[in-house]
């Protein structure tokens, strides 16, 4: 009993309550994830219409169908500029520089610096540079080029990341067969590093769609299927927000109803970019 | 136990999500009430509607603008809906158009805001919808769209989509151009332009009509510097833009002043409404 | 002459792959360009110091006021309200996450984490405006379009990179740092709160900061929330614009000295980023010489 007693000490009084903290924290983040979720799921659910997913958008039924294929098409526009620059440099980085390489400094320096720069002020500049000083004016162009220029830092870093992870062995028994170092990069690191840098490409896919502050005065808010790169659309996050803006009622229905469309989307990314990153750790433990 | 408990916080969160608006606060006609302020809600200062508000309510001598410092600022009519619907101590101001049965429109000395009593002038707090070429400008597809939205066909429409028509002028006969027609400005407008676009495009299959909503000076702006066709305003063109593009009226749209469901005052009077926006009379108990 | 040709194709596969890399440098060169470049005829004709301590925002009074002073306090109070929420939920969860986690729930939590990350802000500003603003309008004071809200909105937007980046430090103390405090009779609370988080405070810090600088460069959650009053909030029930709300809400509408007064505050927003950004080298670089994190 005494010992019991004696257990109950500052000691573990303070012990205990830090453990609990540990849990009410993890219980709080747990909790404001589950709520917004099931918040907009429910009310997304609640606004499910077919016609507001695939039907024509009009004034009377202001559905995404639209701005679905725009996503998609932005998503493919802007992987396809900012991937391959972003393996190069990603390439360059860990396969070639030389560790006392200045170039090396000032590019981290600019990768960080891109990194944290908010996503209005990429808006800004975007609106600035691409849309006024280039003449691209509100277009698909200038808004994947403006949210290319935001997945740099990300893509460079995790394919970073990835390739590093990949064994010196590899190379070496690539040079050992005679291979160049260009051959070595693309038949063995690049394939080796690949899931990696699928995960990344997913999780920037993510940002794409999860966009809105850099798009608006880059890609612009036209209601329309884009027929050119030119043309201005908007992307489901846009779309949402210009919903809640300017919807009146039924804007509001569209605006849960996409929230629940992006939510499910984002989920799914991040479950596949987590399968098939967490497939290459397990590779590489065998 | 520990995910019995994380199960058991997670539904409580969830239950208090969608139950705890519900909860009943001191409600804006109870002793309570009487005594909480007034969230006055406005737009930002270069919208078309907030121009157009604050220059009918003197809220502006022209030169400073005195709207009240603390008031909430939202980017939108549609938003200052949605912010009067969910605040029980809301004054807002939105398009007459866009008023829905969740908000409650006050009647101004008297005066029903609807289409028949802005027509014939006597609610007086109204705004023009302009649609402004550029002078000079020889866009045929944009002079005949402008023809279609003065038409009757084009006023039908206009007042079917709740706002309130002009005198229209003859019919409008398709003259089947095609091409592709850029319009922006005023994001007030959208209701009404997006009627009159999927209606013209009906009847000239080949036109085609894009349009961007950023704001009444921006689209004027946009039309000037050949960036857009056709400049959408709601407000009246100023007098320095009248010398550089045309305006023409297509729709009349009174702007209702606007508070939440469960709030008993019903009218007002203008001189009252001016003195909310200024921030003269804060408390709902000083409104009576 | 064959292996000409394929030196050739080395050497220019590195000058290529170095040309990509120089991307990224041209990028922001070109933002800060242009970002400074836009804001300068703002700063000539207002006068820098006018324009980041006048508290009167009038663009379209004649004369016009352009002063900031307002919005970069309303940044720093909802940035510093984001931190007083965020990070020790942030830290705390990140510890569960080290430490307490089991490895059948690992997965799921991370996965809560990494989508709590992934929501687009536009969902996270509406879920606020539609539950938090009005739940503070009824229980506290005010309208509830205030800093408090926009400070739980965005202490919940810092939480995965908080909780991400203390992770990864967490795990990076060396365990035999928790075994010999426990051997020397400490709990494991104790060993992980008074030994591994002191060790891991450097990587810690650098998750606050870069928690911050998501939080102050945060735009469309805070709009919908804050209630963008130009004013000196007095309480946190009170309205507040942040520097990033100014620029979404007027930049469509923006024409002529206006304008080039919103892109000045884009540049005074960008500034502050840099700054952060400084700082986080400083922690990264103390952090390597001392031995802890990479």
């Amino acid at each position: 009993m005494i010992g019991q007693i004696k257990m109950f000490s500052m000691k573990n009084v303070a012990s205990v309550t830090l453990r609990s903290l540990v849990y009410v924290a993890m219980g709080l983040t747990a909790i404001s994830l589950l709520g917004i979720l099931s918040y907009i799921l429910f009310n997304g659910v609640k606004a499910f219409k077919w016609s507001l997913i695939f039907g024509k958008f009009s004034s009377a039924n202001p559905s995404m169908s639209f701005s679905i294929v725009t996503t998609c098409v932005m998503i493919l526009l802007t992987l396809l500029i900012a991937v391959p620059i972003s393996i190069f440099c990603a390439v360059y980085l860990t396969e070639y520089a030389k560790r006392k390489n200045i170039f090396v400094n000032w590019i981290r320096l600019a990768t960080e610096t891109l990194a944290g720069i908010p996503s209005i002020v990429f808006g800004l500049f975007g609106a600035i540079f691409f849309g006024t000083v280039m003449g691209f004016g509100y277009s698909i162009l200038t808004g994947c080029l403006t949210v290319a220029i935001m997945l740099l830092p990300v893509i460079i870093r995790q394919t970073e990341e990835a390739v590093k992870s990949v064994p010196d062995m590899y190379r070496e028994g690539s040079y050992g067969l005679g291979a160049s170092k260009l051959r070595t990069v693309f038949r063995i690191v690049l394939p080796s590093a690949m899931p990696g840098i699928l995960s990344a490409v997913i999780l920037s896919m993510g940002r794409i769609i999860g966009e809105t502050a850099a798009l608006i005065f880059t890609l612009g808010t036209v209601a329309q299927l884009p027929g050119g790169l030119l043309d201005s659309s908007r992307t489901l996050a846009v779309h949402m927000y210009i919903s809640t803006r300017d919807g009146g009622a039924a804007g509001r229905e569209v605006a849960f109803l996409t929230g629940a469309v992006l939510i499910v989307v984002i989920l799914c990314m991040n479950i596949g970019a987590s399968y098939i990153g967490g497939k290459v750790g397990k590779d590489f433990e065998n | 136990m520990k995910k019995v408990l994380l199960a058991v916080l997670g539904a409580g969160l969830i239950l208090g999500a969608f139950t705890g608006c519900g909860k009943k606060g001191d409600d804006v006609n109870g002793e309570g009430g009487k005594q909480r302020e007034i969230t006055v809600i406005s737009r930002e200062e270069s919208s078309g509607t907030r121009g157009a508000f604050d220059e009918l309510m003197k809220i502006t001598d022209g030169k400073t603008n005195m709207l009240f410092r603390e008031a909430v600022i939202v980017s939108s009519t549609d938003e200052a809906a949605s912010k009067v619907e969910v605040d029980k101590f809301a004054i807002g101001y939105t398009s007459l158009g866009s008023v829905t049965s969740k908000v409650k429109a006050l009647t101004i000395d008297g005066v029903v805001p609807n289409e028949e009593n802005v027509k014939n002038g006597s609610y007086k707090i109204a705004r023009p919808f302009v649609l402004a070429v550029k002078i000079g400008s020889g866009n045929q597809l944009a002079k005949d769209f402008l023809k279609f939205v003065s038409s009757q066909s084009g006023q039908a429409v206009v007042s079917k989509a709740g706002y309130i028509t002009v005198d229209a002028a003859a019919d409008y006969t398709p003259a089947k151009l095609s091409g592709k027609l850029t319009l922006s400005g005023s994001t007030s407008v959208e209701k009404v332009i997006q009627k009159l676009k999927e209606e013209y495009e009906g009847l000239n299959p080949g036109a085609k009509l894009e349009i961007n909503y950023n704001g009444s000076s921006a689209g004027i702006k946009d039309c000037l510097a050949d960036k857009s066709d056709v400049a959408m305003s709601s407000r009246e063109l100023k007098a320095e833009e009248k010398d550089q593009i045309t305006g023409t009226t297509f729709a009349l749209d009174g702007i209702a002043v606007i508070v939440n469901q469960s709030n008993e005052v019903s009218n007002m009077t203008e001189d009252l409404v001016t003195k909310i926006f200024k921030g003269e009379a804060r408390f709902w108990n000083d409104v009576q | 002459m064959a292996k000409d040709i394929k030196e050739i194709r080395e050497k220019g596969a590195e000058y290529f792959f170095l040309l990509c890399s120089l991307v990224s440098i041209g990028a922001v060169l070109l933002i800060c360009y242009f970002i400074f470049a836009g804001a300068y005829p703002a700063l000539r004709d207002i006068g820098a110091w006018a324009f980041l301590t006048g508290d009167l925002w009038k663009p379209t009074d004649h004369p016009p006021s352009f002063g900031i002073f307002n919005m970069i306090a309303g940044s720093i109070y909802v940035t510093a309200g984001a931190c007083i929420f965020g990070v020790p939920v942030g830290v705390f969860a990140a510890v569960y996450m080290a430490k307490y986690c089991p490895r059948k729930i690992y997965p799921v939590a991370s996965q809560l984490v990494s989508l709590l990350a992934g929501i687009p802000s536009i969902i996270y500003g509406f879920f606020g405006m539609m539950m938090i603003v009005p739940f503070i309008q009824e229980n506290f004071s005010g309208n509830g379009n205030s800093v408090l809200a926009a400070s739980i909105v965005l202490g919940v937007m810092i939480l995965p990179t908080v909780i991400k980046v203390s992770e990864v430090s967490i795990r990076a103390v060396p365990k035999s740092y928790f075994e010999g405090a426990l051997a020397l009779g400490a709990t494991k609370e104790q060993s992980i709160f008074f030994v591994g988080i002191p060790a891991a405070k450097s990587g810690i810090l650098a998750g606050v900061i870069l928690g911050i600088g998501r939080a102050i460069g945060e735009t469309m959650a805070v709009v919908m929330v804050a209630g963008n009053s130009n004013i000196l909030p007095e309480s946190i029930f009170k309205s507040v614009r942040t520097l990033t709300a100014n620029i979404v809400l007027e930049m469509g509408y923006a024409a002529g000295p206006h304008y080039d007064a919103i892109v000045a505050t884009g540049a005074v927003l960008f500034v502050f980023i840099l700054m952060l950004n400084i700082v986080l080298n400083i922690i990264n670089k103390g952090a390597q010489t001392s031995g802890g994190l990479s």
